[in-house]
């Protein structure tokens, strides 16, 4: 399984997303983003804004990056904290 | 050198967390401190309350990297960063941040360059209630800028 976070404004267009999905070959941040664009294209027209960084296991990866079972997929908005 | 880093709901208190910074060895010298208060106006606009979110764990180790950042650049001998979560109101108390050193140039110059990171690197994300409506605030390219300088200077 891969647990989904989706953080600050990202986690308003996320309600109703399965907080996981099942690990499959080839998974990427990029694929787990096209998967979702059918039933939820608004998050995912949010999810493809320039400033969305991802992580992965709490660093920042790439679109492309590798995703392997147990992993944790976070989808981060730009920060506003201090 | 020390560092303490904190994520909480509570309040912190300022005149402890200097005394601690002071107190660390006797060749300090210098020990600057910020606080960061909820103010009452988003967008001229009143605030009822501030809620913040954040990412636990990646944002302890993003805190402590820019932590450690700061220990690579200046001659300090001890950093306390605090940020509050959960819901605010107006005038409360979010952020602190104390630097100790042996002399002031240091201290002043850690302590805004930990927070101008802050604001731009560790996974935290505030929303405002405004008349019963909520929103996440949008990100500042002031804050960029103010980080950007730091990389810079490099």
């Amino acid at each position: 399984m891969i647990k989904l976070l989706f953080f600050g404004r990202l986690g308003d267009f996320a309600e109703g997303v399965s907080a996981s999905i099942d690990a499959t070959e080839g998974l990427t941040p990029a694929t787990v983003r096209d998967a979702l664009a059918a039933d939820h294209p608004a998050l995912v027209a949010e999810l493809s804004q320039p400033q969305v960084l991802i992580s992965l296991n709490q660093m920042i990866v790439g679109w492309d990056q590798p995703i392997f079972d147990g992993a944790e997929l976070a989808f981060l908005p730009p920060v506003t904290g201090g | 050198m020390n560092s303490t880093i904190r994520i909480q709901n509570h309040d912190f208190d300022l005149g402890a967390e200097y005394q601690l910074l002071r107190q660390l060895e006797s060749a300090v010298g210098a020990v600057v401190t910020f606080a960061g208060l909820v103010r009452d106006l988003e967008k001229n606009t009143s605030i009822n309350s501030l809620t913040l979110q954040h990412y636990p764990g990646m944002t302890e180790s993003l805190l402590q990297e820019i932590v450690d950042q700061a220990e690579a650049r200046w001659d300090l001998i001890g950093i306390t960063v605090i940020h509050r979560v959960g819901e605010l109101l107006p005038s409360d108390q979010i952020v602190f941040v104390g630097v100790a050193s042996q002399h002031r140039a240091d201290a002043f110059e850690a302590a805004q360059f930990v927070m101008d990171y802050l604001k731009t690197k560790a996974t935290f994300w505030k929303k405002v209630d405004q008349n019963g409506q909520q929103h996440w605030i949008e990100s500042k390219d002031s804050d960029q800028t103010a980080s950007d300088r730091w990389s810079a200077d490099d």
